[in-house]
């Protein structure tokens, strides 16, 4: 977890990025060199040494790819490209991307710079490259067959445009989209304000993510491409936890996280001690007017969303997906509920047939995390992550924010688990217990049913409860 | 009749004739039977094969039954105890004693005729005696002695033949036994399989977490495995009790037979059609029955010309008459010979029954040899399939259910899979199993017929498809 910390300094993109050796030099001689990086580690943000300055965003387990600039034209070179992704410690996806990971490297450009992005297609099939949310020529607009031809395998495209209004974009394929979008092509593309902008604020710390869903079978490395809303890896960045980064800001910075949406279900994305507002979607900053305080903000489809807090409480903050599901791994979408079946007797049946059958689930999910049972070949275990108090039993879309008072400015590197100030973590009640009051409700139903059933149901909460014979 | 009287000298030609007869003649012994048919199929029989007369003998075959019931038995013991302990294959060797003395009595010449004739008239006493034999018989009794072998060898071969399917049923009686018993404990573990599902199905309705619909389901299976043990149980007592009654146990030694916990392994390699073929052609038992049964047909043919003509018989006599009246005495011999007359019969019919009857016979060898060739190519195929189907199961299809077994626990282990599905799969494995043992069992059936085939007494052998295990139904 620390030496990629190692990297964050611009020379990190020399260390970590490696220019593709498989291109040919001559065949590329007009195109800037294309970039590629090993390793899905969180890279430093990319302060800019040409063209107009910018405070540049931190791509979270990612990076920006770097550009030259030609006669006043900013060039980038992405190449489309299978990929191996590392998804988590020691799960590994094969998937599409650009230059080397999936998704493909941040964008960064400023407000009315003139951009020419050359795309090679490596991939077995035609692709295009789809700029979501720019302001640019129809042209340009990279739907495969309305707006261009396809780029066939091996050929290289152009597309150049003015980044004409400031904001958070993305950039997809927009051929064979299903496709290319379930095996992890995709990129984020920030535009930042040439001048002060009333609407955008400065900020201390600037991150960005998409978030994005696979459906890989447990023990297999390609994603299924026909899933269409049954998938079983939510991932940001196609990460997934424990393999996302932390988020590390200073005490008092101010902070903004850039979200785009590439998977087909909206995601609300809940923040931990913090309240924040919407300052920014895929249309632009939001008016002033329109800003409130909330802790979680849904990302519809397609979507994008900017959201800015001053981060003034300092801890470790639980930031994720809050639907449940989205916070967990691989997992059987048919397991049947075992919560209070009692399970006496049974295990040695089984055991007969089954040596290694361990009972789970009679007390909850939990019972996975506690076990440490062997599982399929390249798979994360469904909830897992061990905190400085126990397993967080999360897996998918989570990460947390760790703000710390001594956190330089600049500097991105994990401080490790906060250290609590005495008497301020929950503990332990060792008091009394008197059985609680209970209330009646006064009230009845609305309407009364017209058909009685039969027979009352009788529903028998069972009570935690420890018995022998597992 | 009148008999005259022959000379001395011709009567020592009869007494000599008599005696040739007596001392030429085809004799067989059970020894000899039981001898012939160990040297046959010593590869059956191992030369173990006895019938006992005496108290002492039968004593001694049930000690030997009792000493092979006193380990699991396997299948070469199984036939060993078949031998030493089978009523019906002892019976089968004094059946064969018999046909052989039967025939060994066609190559014998009918007993001599003696009479003795006492008449009075008046004074005058007549005696005669007359000493009569069948001259045709003596005349063909080289012959006949050479069909009677030939009879003989018949019984002989038809013996070994079906001491050979005897113990080929024996063998096919043990396999069968032993893999359903081995079946019947993969069938109880399905049951316990299907037993445990239902059970959590039943704590899963009482806790609140299934319906009724979705219990009942996980029953219904248990409900199917409860009918299928049942039925397994009944195979493996009705296979067994077919071994007790193929090795002829008594109740007592019904109850001491213990049977192997498996089937042997597969041999290493299959045996090659080239072995297989070396084998079959020399001293195939159908063949040398129908080339025996030609020859025997073939030389009882110019017989028939001449016994269907005539019926010659040639009797000595020697009378003695006494007069007292004067006293006198004389002694006449002579001889008489004695011809039917084919005047209504001229033998035509039954010299052309004999002449289609070789015709037959000759037809019957060409097609046992023709057939041969054919049904050992059948057993040969039979066995072949029968071994690469149970290898394959062996090291492919129950191979690849242990994988899909291991990778299923690990995805248990991940929450990937529920209960109910590890527990489907796990039974599917033991279906695999089973089916893995019905393919062993087809092999070894097959290879009883083929050893039977080789030898000369093909054996219907029906190869049955492995079962597929039945698709598991995951309790969603
Ligand atoms: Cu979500």
């Amino acid at each position: 977890m620390t030496s990629r910390r190692d990297f964050f300094k611009f020379a990190g993109i020399a260390g970590g990025a490696v220019a593709a050796a498989s291109v040919s030099r001559a065949a590329m001689a007009a195109l800037p060199e294309p970039v590629m990086q090993t390793s899905p580690d969180t890279m430093a943000p990319l302060v800019p040494n040409s063209g107009r300055p910018y405070n540049p965003v931190v791509t979270l387990n990612g990076w920006t790819l770097p550009w030259r600039m030609n006669q006043g034209v900013k060039e980038f070179h992405l190449v489309a490209e299978p990929v191996v992704r590392e998804m988590a410690p020691g799960f590994k996806a094969h998937l599409w991307g650009y230059n080397g990971q999936s998704p493909g490297p941040t964008i960064e450009v400023v407000e009315g710079d003139r951009v020419r992005i050359f795309v090679t297609n490596k991939l077995p099939e035609h692709t295009s490259v789809h700029w979501h949310g720019q302001r640019l020529p129809s042209g340009m607009d990279g739907v495969a067959g309305l707006n261009q031809p396809a780029i066939q395998p091996g050929k290289t495209f152009v597309y150049e445009f003015v980044a004409r209004r400031p904001g958070t974009f993305m950039y997809h394929p927009h051929a064979d989209e299903m496709t290319q979008m379930a095996m992890g092509m995709m990129g984020f593309w920030v535009t930042h304000p040439k001048v002060k902008n009333p609407l955008i604020d400065e900020v201390q710390r600037d991150f960005c993510f998409l978030l994005n869903a696979y459906d890989i079978d447990p023990g297999s490395y390609t994603p299924k491409i026909m899933t269409m809303l049954d998938f079983n890896l939510w991932s940001w960045n196609s990460r997934i936890f424990p393999g996302i980064d932390s988020l590390n800001v200073g005490l008092n910075d101010k902070v903004r996280i850039r979200i785009g949406n590439l998977t087909m279900t909206n995601h609300p994305i809940h923040l931990h001690g913090h309240e924040f507002l919407v300052t920014g979607t895929d249309g632009g900053p939001t008016p002033k007017s329109t800003r409130w305080y909330e802790v979680t903000t849904d990302v519809a489809v397609g979507q994008m969303r900017q959201i800015e807090f001053l981060a003034d409480e300092e801890g470790d903050w639980a930031f994720h997906c809050h639907k449940s599901h989205h916070t967990m791994n691989a997992m059987g979408h048919n397991v049947p509920t075992l919560i209070g079946v009692d399970h006496r007797g049974l295990s040695k049946k089984i055991n007969n047939l089954i040596p290694d059958y361990m009972v789970m689930g009679e007390r909850g999910m939990a019972d996975m995390t506690e076990m440490e049972m062997p599982l399929p070949d390249n798979t994360a275990p469904m909830m897992t992550g061990e905190g400085p108090f126990g397993s967080v039993e999360m897996g998918g879309m989570f990460s947390v924010l760790k703000v710390r008072r001594d956190q330089k400015p600049g500097d991105y590197k994990d401080p490790g688990w906060f250290k609590h100030p005495e008497g301020t973590v929950a503990h332990e009640y060792e008091g009394p217990l008197s059985e609680p009051a209970r209330f009646k409700a006064e009230g009845g139903q609305s309407m009364p049913r017209v058909q009685a059933p039969s027979k009352p149901t009788e529903v028998k909460v069972r009570k935690p409860q420890s018995h022998s014979g597992h | 009749m009148r008999r005259t009287l022959t000379s001395r000298g011709a009567k020592l030609t009869v007494s000599a004739v008599a005696l040739a007869v007596l001392s030429g003649c085809a004799s067989v012994s059970l020894e000899q039977n039981v001898d012939r048919v160990n040297e046959e199929a010593s590869s059956f029989t191992e030369k173990k094969l006895t019938l006992s007369r005496t108290e002492q003998e039968r004593k001694e075959r049930a000690e030997a039954a009792q000493a092979l019931l006193a380990k699991p038995l396997g299948q070469r013991e199984a036939v060993q105890l078949a031998l030493v302990n089978s009523a019906s294959l002892q019976a089968l060797l004094a059946q064969g004693w018999a046909e052989s003395a039967d025939a060994a009595q066609v190559g014998r010449i009918a007993n001599p005729f003696f009479s003795y004739e006492r008449m009075v008239a008046g004074d005058e006493l007549e005696i005669g005696r007359s000493l009569s034999f069948g001259l045709l018989d003596l005349l063909t009794l080289p012959a006949r002695q050479g069909i009677s072998r030939y009879r003989i060898e018949q019984s002989q071969l038809r013996l070994t033949s079906d001491v050979v399917d005897q113990v080929t049923q024996v063998r096919q009686a043990w396999v069968r036994a032993v893999a359903a018993q081995q079946t019947l404990r993969y069938a109880r573990q399905v049951y316990e399989s299907a037993e445990a599902t239902a059970e959590i199905a039943r704590r899963m309705q009482a806790a609140g977490n299934f319906s009724r619909i979705s219990r009942a389901r996980e029953q219904a299976f248990y409900a199917d495995a409860a009918t299928r043990l049942a039925t397994a149980n009944h195979q493996a007592t009705a296979t067994r009790e077919e071994l007790v009654r193929r090795l002829g146990l008594d109740e007592a030694q019904a109850k001491d037979l213990k049977l192997p916990e498996r089937l042997p392994d597969l041999p290493k390699q299959a045996m090659d059609p080239q072995t297989a073929g070396a084998h079959a052609t020399r001293n195939r038992l159908d063949i040398r029955l129908a080339l025996s049964n030609y020859e025997a047909y073939a030389r009882s043919q110019g017989l028939t010309t001449v016994t269907s003509f005539t019926d010659i018989e040639l009797t000595a006599m020697r009378n003695t008459n006494t007069d007292s009246a004067s006293g006198s005495r004389s002694d006449p011999r002579g001889y008489e010979i004695g011809i039917r007359l084919p005047i209504f019969d001229w033998g035509g019919m039954q010299r052309d029954a004999m002449s289609a009857r070789t015709l037959a016979a000759a037809n019957q060898l060409e097609a046992t040899v023709r057939s041969a060739g054919s049904s050992l190519r059948e057993s040969y195929s039979a066995y072949r399939t029968a071994y690469d189907v149970a290898r394959h199961h062996r090291d492919e299809v129950v191979p690849l259910r242990k994988v899909i077994s291991d990778e299923n626990q690990l995805r248990y282990n991940g929450m990937i899979i529920g209960v109910f599905e590890l527990l489907a799969d796990a039974r599917d494995q033991v279906s695999t199993v089973i089916a893995a043992i019905n393919t062993e069992q087809q092999f070894w059936l097959a290879d009883a017929a083929l050893q039977a085939s080789l030898i000369g007494r093909p054996t219907n052998m029906a190869l049955a498809a492995a079962a597929a295990p039945a698709a598991a139904t995951p309790g969603h």
